[in-house]
């Protein structure tokens, strides 16, 4: 292992073990990606390019109803998940990070326990909940969105307060210093101040939700709350056509680019370091 | 006159540290006021219960005869330039100028009229649609000061406005900040931890050291007759000498070693183990076998030129080093390392120190 | 003073959600595990403490014991889990450390190509190889040409020709490494990245080879990141119930996390499902703490002044 003896000679076996293991990680799924736009049933065998299995008569991804519905289903979640993580995040991000006394730790602590909870724990445990105490909701669609949100608001959280940490208390103090009470500190300086984490832990939340599969396949209910990962987990070993590869490819596209935009937006206002720690974000 | 802050038995805890303990200080109305004293002394703290940043964990803080210890910080009339400047990044000059006169209910060409008047004062007249990030240093300490000014506070605080400056920037400022505070006649109140810019900028200071007021006075006073040991160590260069001292009709008598200095100022009550202090361009140097009151033989340890003067170092007999300055007026040097020296040390430039008001225990602000 | 109360009433909507929909919910899996069945074998919640039935937890717990089918599925998630992280490891810690120390210019590139598998669908991550490992698919047909096929059904990972999908123990491992790996990667690459490099020129300054500096320094010095990294993919893959259902289909492989699934979700005993979800939770709540803490340090730096 030369790179061991000489610090300056080029590393050849990292880059060696670096440059195998990014093929072995993205080439499959770019194969799966290219199979998508094959002219045939196979998903091994090259048949000519074509789109069919994304827009043709039958079996498209735009055509099957089960298809078509699932991906619908995956992106009203992602919306719906977002327009209520964020608030309460941000919310609670803010509340958090000036919490002075008793609790403040507690409420830590449990904040940021659904980040490292196992997701079938939770699964279990939401599941649970809906059939013992809240059968009113019951499982399906809102089962679905309040089990998403329960652990996106952590992210949201993170993100928001980081950004809070590197903003310091000094535009907060140098604005009540001014004369402004502290609803204005809030909506004047800390909010503008606040918008692209917002932006980006608004992007963060719904590519999560786009590709969450446990907490989801666990509170769906009918076949009309399947989602894009469940269909990929329940058709991947049914002798599925492209269209499978078809949907996962246009999941996989709005995944990037959303994160795409919310890393620039965060990059544009944000200091790179911020940047980089959004982008390198555990999940 | 307007602007007057006393602090009465101010003290602030966090936790089990006492950053602030119990000080006294009157800061009167349109001076400058300047809080000096090593990091972790409470001057920052201090100057943020003013702003009403911290709330005071008991005592006052009396600005015109009004108790405002616990008063929000958005209803004091008191504005602060910060260490970081703190300017809105997403609002240009002209806003973070015109931030806090939203609040004064002005008409709109009332409040461009201000701005432009705050921005004319602090000569940055054509940058007000600029972004902070778009100014130099410099500029953005001016905008920061023009920001607190535009709301004429009865007191502007200053928390080390010049420590991200590099040293010729630094100086300009000081003299440009002196000035508009004579001119403003505004109640300023400075922290700094440099000693030089505490001495030149004051009408008054005060030396911080542990969380309590080692001495406060007018720069000459301080600088001149410091009452403590520290004060006199923290303020410029100092030789100090342990000596037993005992009081006579006239100042007092210090022994040291098999030597007798006679001493006039200071603490000359004093009796028993006590320092003694003298400024190093107070010792005169004169040839070996110079005779007299208060002359102390020694060797020339080491000679620094610093250009303006000769600093040397002389060991005297009974062991101290004193520092003494000599002026380069021109004339060939004649106190080489290693040349016998007498040292004369005059009795009115002897002084008697008190001990330090506390234990220097530092403590982070 | 009235802001603090302003800023309790923000925090306020985010607690109350947490508290129903996260500690409420694990309640109801206590007091599912601590209860009853009724005749359709549907969970009966005992919620007063003092009413609570420890006969299904004492049931499965002696299942455990005694080396029941519990024990099984357990011990093989330890095994599983473990070389996988061995594996993720041996791979991962070179990666992250070309990237940290040896990406130069490309660091941005390299950065960039290790995060895309991050954001990619975990359960397309799958498919992919579903299609690449099937009888027909590139791979085993790859496999196959080069002789390691053969070789694999000499050693015996490998029961059939064409069969990697079919039950293979070692199938389960690779995709467990795989799925996760990117996971590691990340967070070692962060930590890697923050070592400082004149701790490695002060050690050879001081006559350490560069072998001995990376063993005595840059290692020692990595040591949190790595455990902190292992720790947070190993909390996953020991709640994995979908991998070894989509690469192997086979009961031969089941994890914990399949017969958790298969009791709760796919409903044959939601309360011993519970019981056995309780028992998963609290071996890894140390995990779980260790990793908030070991994080935390970093995360509260700067809070407060």
């Amino acid at each position: 292992m030369s790179w061991l003896r000489n610090p300056w000679g080029r590393p050849r076996f990292l880059l060696l073990v670096t440059g195998v293991y990014i093929l072995w990680s993205l080439i499959p799924v770019g194969l799966a990606m290219l199979f998508a736009f094959n002219d045939g049933r196979s998903r091994t065998a090259w048949q000519g390019f074509s789109t069919r299995w994304f827009t043709g008569e039958t079996g498209s991804v735009l055509n099957d109803p089960a298809l078509q519905g699932a991906l619908r289903h995956t992106l009203f979640l992602g919306v719906v998940c977002v327009v209520v993580a964020t608030p309460i995040g941000v919310a609670l991000a803010l509340g958090l990070q000036r919490w002075r006394g008793p609790g403040g730790g507690t409420v830590n602590t449990v904040m940021l326990l659904p980040l490292v909870t196992p997701e079938i724990v939770m699964g279990v445990a939401l599941l649970l909940l809906f059939l013992q105490v809240l059968p009113g909701i019951g499982l399906g669609s809102n089962a679905q969105i309040i089990g998403q949100v329960t652990f996106t608001i952590s992210y949201v959280v993170v993100i928001v307060r980081g950004r809070l940490v590197s903003i310091g208390k000094d535009y907060e103090e140098a604005a009540a210093d001014l004369g402004a009470p502290p609803l204005d500190q809030l909506t004047r300086v800390l909010l503008p101040l606040l918008a692209p984490a917002i932006i980006a832990s608004a992007g963060v939340v719904f590519a999560i939700s786009l590709d969450d599969f446990v907490v989801t396949q666990y509170l769906s209910g009918d076949a009309s709350t399947t989602t894009v990962s469940m269909l990929l987990y329940a058709s991947a070993r049914a002798a599925p056509t492209p269209a499978l590869n078809a949907l996962a490819t246009i999941a996989l596209l709005i995944t990037l680019a959303t994160l795409g935009f919310a890393y620039l937006v965060y990059k544009r206002f944000a200091s790179s370091d911020d940047a980089a720690a959004m982008a390198g974000l555990e999940v | 006159m307007q602007g007057e802050v006393h602090l009465e038995q101010l003290t602030k805890q966090f936790g089990d540290v006492t950053a602030v303990d119990g000080i006294d200080l009157r800061m009167p109305g349109g001076e400058f006021f300047t809080m000096v004293g090593p990091s972790g002394c409470g001057k920052t703290t201090t100057l943020r219960m003013i702003a009403g940043f911290e709330r005071p964990t008991s005592g006052r803080i009396v600005l015109d005869d009004t108790d405002v210890a616990q008063v929000p910080p958005h209803k004091r009339r008191v504005n602060t330039v910060f260490q970081s400047y703190a300017l809105f990044p997403h609002l240009n000059v002209a806003d973070n100028v015109g931030f806090g006169l939203k609040y004064k209910k002005l008409t709109k060409s009332e409040h461009q009229k201000r701005v432009a008047e705050a921005l004319d004062l602090v000569q940055l007249g054509d940058y007000g649609k600029r972004k902070p990030n778009q100014l130099s240093g410099g500029q953005q300490q001016r905008v920061a000061l023009a920001r607190a000014l535009v709301l004429t506070p009865a007191v502007l605080l200053l928390d080390e406005p010049l420590g991200a400056l590099d040293a010729r920037l630094r100086k300009d400022l000081q003299v440009e900040l002196k000035a508009l505070q004579a001119e403003l006649g505004i109640t300023f109140v400075f922290v700094t931890h440099d000693q030089e810019e505490a001495l030149t900028m004051s009408d008054r200071v005060a030396v911080m050291n542990g969380g309590h007021v080692e001495q406060a006075g007018s720069p000459r006073e301080m600088y001149e007759e410091p009452a403590t040991l520290f004060v006199a160590d923290f303020l410029g260069v100092s030789n100090l000498i342990s000596a037993a001292a005992s009081p006579e009709s006239d100042g007092c008598v210090l022994r040291v070693g098999e030597r007798t200095l006679r001493a006039t100022s200071g603490a000359t009550a004093s009796r028993g183990e006590v320092k003694a202090m003298i400024r190093p361009e107070r010792v005169g140097v004169e040839a070996q076998g110079a005779t007299g009151e208060n002359r102390v033989p020694g060797m020339v340890e080491r000679a620094v030129y610093v250009g303006s003067a000769h600093e040397l170092h002389v060991r005297i007999l009974g062991g101290d080093l004193l520092k003494a300055t000599v002026q380069n007026d021109g004339s060939a040097f004649a106190y080489e390392e290693g040349t016998p020296v007498t040292l004369y040390l005059p009795p009115d430039a002897v002084r008697v120190l008190a001990p330090s008001a506390a234990a220097p225990a530092a403590v982070e602000a | 003073m009235s802001s603090r109360w302003t800023w309790r009433l923000l925090a306020f909507p985010g607690i109350a959600w947490l508290s129903v929909f996260f500690l409420m919910a694990f309640y109801v899996v206590i007091a599912v595990a601590f209860g009853n069945q009724n005749t359709l074998s549907e969970p009966v919640a005992f919620w007063n403490p003092l009413d609570w039935n420890v006969g299904y937890m004492l049931e499965t717990l002696k299942n455990i014991a005694n080396g029941g089918p519990f024990f099984t599925v357990l011990v093989r998630t330890f095994v599983f889990v473990t070389l996988a992280l061995i594996m993720a490891l041996a791979i991962g810690y070179p990666v992250a450390y070309f990237a940290a120390r040896h990406a130069g210019r490309w660091k941005g590139l390299v950065l960039l190509l290790l995060i895309l598998p991050f954001w990619i669908n975990y359960l397309m991550r799958m498919l992919a190889w579903i299609n690449l490992l099937s009888p027909d698919g590139l791979a085993t047909r790859f496999l196959s040409s080069i002789g390691i096929e053969r070789l694999f059904i000499a050693v015996d990972l490998l029961a059939t020709e064409g069969g990697w999908l079919e039950g293979q123990s070692f199938t389960v491992i690779m995709a467990l490494t795989y799925g996760y790996l990117p996971f590691l990667i990340l967070p070692l690459y962060a930590f890697l990245d923050r070592i400082d490099q004149r701790h490695i020129e002060a050690a050879r300054d001081l006559g350490a080879s560069p072998f001995s500096a990376f063993r005595r320094v840059t290692l020692p010095l990595s040591r949190p990141g790595i455990l902190a990294g292992l720790v947070l993919i190993s909390l996953p893959m020991f709640g994995d119930y979908y991998t070894p259902d989509l690469v192997s289909q086979s009961t031969k492989t089941n994890l914990i996390g399949n017969q958790i699934d298969q009791l709760t979700r796919q409903g044959s005993s939601k309360v011993v499902g519970a019981c056995l979800t309780l028992i998963l939770a609290v071996l890894l709540l140390g995990l779980m703490f260790y990793y908030l803490r070991a994080t935390r340090t970093a995360d509260d730096r700067g809070d407060d002044r």
